[in-house]
């Protein structure tokens, strides 16, 4: 019967990564849930309660644990599953096992078994075992596991009823069912006496001294004590002893519940021949390519029009509210600041939610792993895992959407490495800022035949410059300050299968979400504070209420005129100084501001006349023109390595939680750009091309 | 030939696991992975690049370099 001042039952669903764990959990809580981290990591946290439609007289909380092959947390996630596991705070653990491949999936299964939490078997995936006609006998595996064992379809919803209703009738907390160990484990039997006979703690300790990770996984100093006695070798040992034991157990239960040992390859007979034609020397590569151009186009181009309808609808916002509020200081905020702020943050949306789409849907299709598989080796030249890849081919369209991909890789130095390489490539913002140079510096439009070729050169020169130095940087730093191993690789390639529109859209929200809430407001507060600066301090025209600001006497603008000396040796003036300070808000504001220095009205991207200014903008005194193809040259160098974007800095700041890989990230590209660019000017001057 | 490596299989040949050595994270990670003592492990195809290796093992498939699949021992 119901009672509803009862605690909530709190249930977490832990399984092997890709068996059907968040399927479940959107058919348990019907897509109503809260994301958020794990404290300190870049883990997603998915927590939600029981659906009401599942009339099972007990609230529940359910949380969807990361997925992970064992708990002896070789990986970030496994530790976060296994603290959560262990933690003492759950009521009871759903077990997610994929039922076309119980031969792997039990191993995790009596692992957390072993924790002695009441625990029920979801038998996910019932409906492909049917199909494949190998169906799982789950009476028989309850018998051998000693636990319920609900067959379930994360697909079609089937059995998650029962599977409810089995969670509450647990009453009792399991004895801890430790998988016995074999007749010549003494290796094992002697390890776990060190930490005080066998339990579940005493061989998750075994198999984490062996693997050397317990320490960063969260032994207590007694524990680490008791484990610095036991020798090196003796302990693998006793750890494989532990491991191959609970194998043997999983072969004894498949046995009774299977059969036959064909089960998985059966269902792997499928995708063996799609990856025939997918990771094949030739069509893979191909198929690959294809995959990466529709991606990419998604991202780069399908987001446009959406971006632009975002942009237009931010514009006629703030005109309208301009209009309602007559001009003044408090309008100019609302609208050049708050609400450009705004867009600057809702902008980025599309493109985000588009790379999030493919990712999951190459993510729930099976794909990614294979990309991974296909692309490792050239990654592994650079240091980095072939999961790398896409992030980085991504930022060729924006640093943003691709920081926040970077999440799929495990570990933490080489998830750094990869953001810091990312912002190096040449991204679409810096598209009209090449353009307006080679237009006004290097190709006019009279040029006529060869123009087109000329430009598309030049422009090409740019990209090869980023992507060698995105290589570069990545290079670099995975050999010093970020040093550590090559990954090891060890990757499921899973069946392929349909992914659900409904999960992935649901993953594509939160990502977005995320992003809009945590770096979206850094991003409008930097905004406001660049708007300050250029507006700032007011002049009293005489006029009455409410001054206007020249650029040029802005505080901003001030600045750039203090910093011409230094500008000066790059073969830029402070005009252009006070466009690099203005498209720290997004690099394509360099083209509108250049438009207001230069004292044009017009609000177009790219006004015809203003090429023409740079181009005839010549020094008083000596006649001589200021901007010279090599100076042109200098800064679209300088726009290749800056870091003039705070959107890329606010999203780092979010995934690094800490101000401290963005400021390096900001004083290191700032100080790569401006040399770079000196060496051009310099060099190209001394080569006499000046 | 009692010491053989998994990266000297031939594609399609197939062999059991007698061990698994070296790199102390990377052993533990695999025999958890299922590569276990009398485990047969079956070599699939090589990633176009002639590195990484797939496997088959366990009714599932999994993707090794030759750096890792060299720890295992096979006989
Ligand atoms: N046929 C079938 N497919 C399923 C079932 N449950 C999930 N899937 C599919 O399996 C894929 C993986 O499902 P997810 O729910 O993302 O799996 P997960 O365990 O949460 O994966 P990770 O979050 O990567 O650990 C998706 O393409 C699902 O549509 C099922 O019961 N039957």
């Amino acid at each position: 019967m119901s009672q509803p001042a009862e605690k909530p039952l709190r249930v977490a669903l832990a399984g092997n990564p890709n068996v059907g764990k968040t399927s479940l959990f959107n058919e348990l809580t019907s897509s109503r849930h809260r994301v958020g981290n794990y404290a300190g990591v870049t883990v997603e946290r998915r927590e939600g309660e029981l659906a009401a439609r599942f009339d099972v007289g007990r609230a529940m909380t359910l949380l969807d644990l990361p997925g992970c092959y064992s708990l002896s947390a070789t990986a970030e996630d496994e530790a976060v599953a296994y603290r959560e596991l262990a933690g003492g705070e759950l009521d009871a653990v759903v077990l997610v096992v994929d039922a076309t491949n119980l031969a792997r999936n039990l191993y995790f299964a009596l692992q957390v078994r072993e924790l002695g939490l009441p625990v029920v078997v979801a038998l996910n995936m019932s409906d492909t075992a049917q199909q494949l006609g190998m169906p799982v006998d789950a009476k028989a595996l309850r018998d051998g596991l000693g636990v319920p064992v609900i067959a379930t379809s994360g697909r079609t919803g089937a059995g998650c009823d029962a599977l409810a209703r089995a969670i509450v009738d647990m009453r009792r907390r399991a004895a801890p069912a430790l998988v016995p160990l074999r007749e010549g484990d003494d290796d094992a039997r002697e390890a776990l006496q060190a930490f005080g006979g066998d339990s579940a703690r005493a061989r998750w300790l075994v198999c984490t001294t062996a693997a050397g990770t317990a320490a960063s996984f969260g032994a207590s100093a007694a524990e680490l004590a008791a484990a610095a006695p036991l020798d090196a070798g003796r302990c693998s040992a006793a750890a494989a002893q532990i491991i191959a034991a609970r194998y043997a157990e999983v072969d004894r239960l498949l046995a009774a519940a299977v059969g036959s040992s064909e089960q998985g390859a059966r269902a792997m007979a499928l995708s063996e021949r799609i990856d025939r034609v997918l990771t094949h020397r030739l069509w893979g590569l191909l198929a690959f390519a294809v995959v990466m151009a529709t991606m990419f186009t998604a991202v780069f181009t399908w987001a446009e029009p959406l971006m632009g309808a975002i942009e237009d609808a931010i514009g006629w916002c703030s005109e309208h509210l301009a209009e309602a509020l007559g001009p003044g200081l408090f309008t100019d905020l609302l609208t050049q600041g708050v609400l450009a702020g705004a867009g600057n943050v809702l902008v980025f949306v599309p493109q985000i939610a588009m790379l999030f789409l493919f990712i999951c849907l190459l993510e729930d299709s099976g794909y990614l792993a294979r990309a991974a598989f296909l692309m490792d080796r050239m990654m592994a030249r650079l240091g980095l895992h072939g999961r790398a890849f896409i992030p980085l081919l991504s930022a060729y369209a924006c640093a943003v959407p691709s920081i926040l991909g970077t999440r799929a890789i495990a570990s933490f130095k080489d998830r750094l490495v990869t953001i810091l390489m990312i912002p190096y490539m040449s991204c679409s913002a810096r598209l009209p800022i090449y353009s307006l140079v080679i237009g006004a510096l290097f190709v006019t439009d009279e040029d006529g035949e060869g123009a087109g070729l000329r430009r598309a050169g030049i422009m090409l020169a740019m990209y090869a410059l980023s992507t060698c130095s995105a290589l570069a940087a990545g290079f670099l730093y995975k050999r010093t300050m970020l040093r550590s191993p090559t990954p090891a690789l060890v990757l499921e390639l899973p069946p392929y299968r349909l992914p659900r529109l409904r999960n992935t859209l649901l993953v594509v929200y939160d990502r977005t979400m995320d992003f809009v809430r945590n770096a979206g407001t850094v991003i409008l507060g930097l905004t406001i504070v660049l708007w300050a600066l250029l507006s700032f301090p007011r002049e009293d025209t005489g006029a009455g209420a409410g001054g206007k600001t020249e650029i040029s006497r802005s505080y901003g603008g001030r600045a750039a005129q203090v910093l011409e000396p230094a500008l000066e040796p790059i073969g830029q003036d402070w005009r252009i100084g006070v466009g690099i300070i203005a498209s720290f808000a997004a690099r394509e504001v360099l083209v509108g501001t250049l438009g207001v220095v230069y004292g044009l009205e017009s609000e177009e991207d790219e006004p015809v006349g203003l090429r023409e200014a740079i181009r005839d903008d010549r020094n008083p005194q000596t006649g001589a023109p200021r901007h010279t193809p090599l100076s042109g040259l200098a800064l679209m160098v300088f726009f290749v390595y800056a870091c003039q974007c705070m959107s890329t800095l606010a999203v780092v700041r979010r995934e690094t939680r800490s101000w401290r890989w963005p400021v390096f990230m900001f004083v290191s590209m700032t100080a790569v750009a401006y040399l770079a660019a000196l060496l051009v000017f310099q060099g190209g001057r001394a080569l006499g091309l000046g | 030939m009692p010491t053989r490596a998994l990266d000297s299989l031939a594609v399609g040949e197939a062999a059991r696991v007698t061990a698994v050595t070296g790199d102390a994270v990377i052993a533990i990670r695999l025999q958890e992975m299922g590569f276990v003592p009398g485990t047969t492990v079956r070599l699939v195809k090589l990633a176009p690049l002639g590195d990484p290796l797939q496997f088959e093992l366990r009714g599932y498939h999994i993707s090794l370099r030759r750096a890792e699949a060299s720890q295992v021992r096979i006989a």
